[in-house]
């Protein structure tokens, strides 16, 4: 009996008994690169959920307690959540997650950034961030970037649990690298071809595939179409023989719907986080990509 | 347990809206003048869409002076435009005016100044959810204050709003909306519009069904604020609902309840 309870006791010192980290994610891909890398040994759970826009979040009692039993916060940073985080953060009381504390991780320390904006940052350039674009997870290449960082994290916290997630994220790394030379092949045959999306959400995606975006729906970044805005757009669209117009499933199909009938293009949702879709199509970071890009062949064909 | 924890602020915060609102809704119920709360908010949100727009930041001081510049100017506008004898035209359809026109002009002026109309968004939804304690001290200061005014003036607010006509009734009007734009501007920053709006008029409408003296009729509304604060809180966090809403859905189904006890407590017409 004192045997087995010797050995319970250094099991459980060894962490190999320890209760899954509680990690909570602002956005839902990074719940799911969080999931690559931990493994059965993270119960992670995100805010926002992947159909939502990440920029406006409504704020429910069931967040508080996630955030209050929280080990782990992960944020995309950039201002991003500047909305609606901070609030739900202060009310949560867990000064462990807080900014600065050891459970509190901004991914967009250690990845590459668009649209960083050179020079100072005015009201009349529309609700730019003036960090850099915030949508950076929508990158194979930054996911690596993300999933190294949780990972470093993850072992900081779980100290005994280190060769797990060192050896998952390895995994993840090479799974990723395979996906990522089917989905670049896939869109080989539209390098350069020219699109027009609603919000600045893809710049990373479209740049890692050689798209070309060379317009938007929204006159600038959080401002709803105008008619003078949209008109132009329509010209330009017909000029440049522009092929598709992107949306996020968040926003109003209205317009983007009849500057893509009278301008000759196709209107496709494409979704910007995990678990976007109504069916099970985009619930991981690689059923994202996979449908994402097969949408967008089929668009540009 | 843990989950209680979090309940008290926002119950707190729906005291005090309930405390000050259940009053001020009896006088505006009075006056027939329902929709005046939304229409002072608008303007004060319009005052702060213009401080914003002359290049001041949201928070400081001078954009809180120019909102309560705003409000102030719309006290003027319906102090000065009660039921025209001559014209007959009805102080609501004035609110109702004042409202779309600085709703409208604050968009104008947010499509100048964008990243705007997320802030324009925060101005009118406030989270009773997040409210926090610092908030929650301030606001009930202002409120006490506003509330010792009336009650010092008790007697002047309630002839006005009652109708009767006593010497300076134009100032009156102009010191109950100044007074009242002052509470809506910063209850609309806790709670939201369709919130503030409930705890301003549902309880004085439920006040109504059973009881004629403005007495009674306050100690019915404070009472049914104060509960449904509670139950609508309590269902918010049972089900994971947005917690200002359910309050809302909260007040109506509690008038309905007290609508159906007053049909079947009527005494009927004798055969």
């Amino acid at each position: 009996m004192r045997r087995i309870l010797i050995l319970a006791t250094l099991l459980f010192a060894t962490g190999a008994f320890a209760a899954p980290l509680k990690v909570v994610t602002t956005i839902s891909d990074l719940a799911s690169l969080t999931k690559e890398v931990g493994g059965d040994r993270v119960d992670v759970q995100s805010v926002a959920r992947g159909y939502q826009d990440p920029h406006f979040v409504e704020p429910k009692p069931s967040f508080l307690l996630l955030l209050r039993n929280a080990e782990l916060l992960e944020v995309v940073g950039l201002e991003l959540e500047i909305g609606w985080l901070p609030p739900l953060l202060d009310q949560s009381r867990n000064n462990n997650i807080r900014p600065g504390a050891k459970g509190y991780l901004d991914l967009s320390n250690g990845v590459e950034i668009q649209d960083r904006p050179t020079g100072t940052v005015n009201r009349s350039m529309g609700d730019v961030h003036p960090l850099g674009n915030p949508h950076y997870w929508l990158d194979p290449a930054n996911a690596v970037r993300i999933a190294i960082q949780i990972e470093k994290k993850l072992e900081e916290l779980r100290p005994a649990d280190a060769p797990y997630f060192q050896q998952r994220l390895n995994d993840f790394k090479v799974r990723i690298n395979e996906a990522n030379k089917r989905w670049t092949a896939q869109l080989a045959p539209y390098r350069g071809a020219k699109i027009v999306t609603y919000h600045n959400s893809w710049p990373n995606f479209m740049r890692r595939f050689g798209i070309n975006v060379v317009g938007y729906v929204e006159p600038k970044p959080g401002v709803p179409p105008s008619p003078s805005h949209t008109f132009e757009l329509i010209n330009m669209m017909k000029d440049q023989k522009v092929k598709a117009v992107i949306m996020e499933p968040y926003f109003d199909a209205k317009t983007p719907q009849s500057i893509a009938e009278r301008s000759g293009a196709k209107l496709v949702v494409l979704y910007p986080s995990v678990g976007g879709a109504k069916d099970s199509s985009t619930d991981d970071y690689f059923k994202l990509f996979d449908s994402n890009v097969a949408k967008l062949v089929e668009a540009l064909k | 347990m843990d989950l209680l924890s979090f309940l008290y602020l926002p119950f707190l915060a729906g005291l005090i809206l309930t405390g000050i609102h259940a009053y001020l809704g009896v006088h505006v119920v009075e006056r027939g003048v329902i929709f005046v709360d939304l229409s002072l908010a608008q303007i004060a949100a319009l005052g702060t869409t213009s401080a914003y727009l002359a290049g001041h930041d949201l928070h400081s001081p001078v954009t809180y002076f120019w909102s309560l510049g705003f409000t102030i100017l719309g006290a003027a506008i319906f102090a000065l435009t009660r039921v025209h004898r001559e014209t007959r035209i009805p102080q609501e359809a004035i609110i109702g005016i004042v409202y779309a026109v600085s709703a409208a002009a604050a968009i104008l002026a947010m499509s100048k100044a964008p990243e705007g109309t997320e802030h324009l968004k925060d101005m009118l939804v406030g989270n009773i959810l997040t409210v926090s304690p610092g908030t929650i001290i301030k606001t009930a200061i202002l409120y006490a204050l506003v509330g010792i005014f009336h009650y010092i003036f008790r007697r002047r607010f309630l002839a006005v709003s009652m109708g009767q006509q006593i010497p300076n009734l134009k100032l009156w009007d102009f010191l109950f909306y100044t007074s009242f734009g002052f509470v809506v501007t910063s209850s609309v920053a806790i709670a939201g519009v369709l919130l503030v709006f409930s705890y301003l008029i549902v309880p004085s409408v439920a006040a109504m069904l059973f009881a004629q003296s403005i007495g009674k009729r306050l100690a019915i509304g404070w009472t049914m604020g104060a509960i449904v604060s509670a139950l609508g809180i309590l269902a918010s966090f049972q089900y994971d609902l947005p917690t200002g809403a359910t309050i809302v859905c909260t007040f109506g189904i509690a008038l309905l309840l007290m609508a159906i006890v007053w049909a079947i407590r009527r005494p009927r017409f004798a055969a």
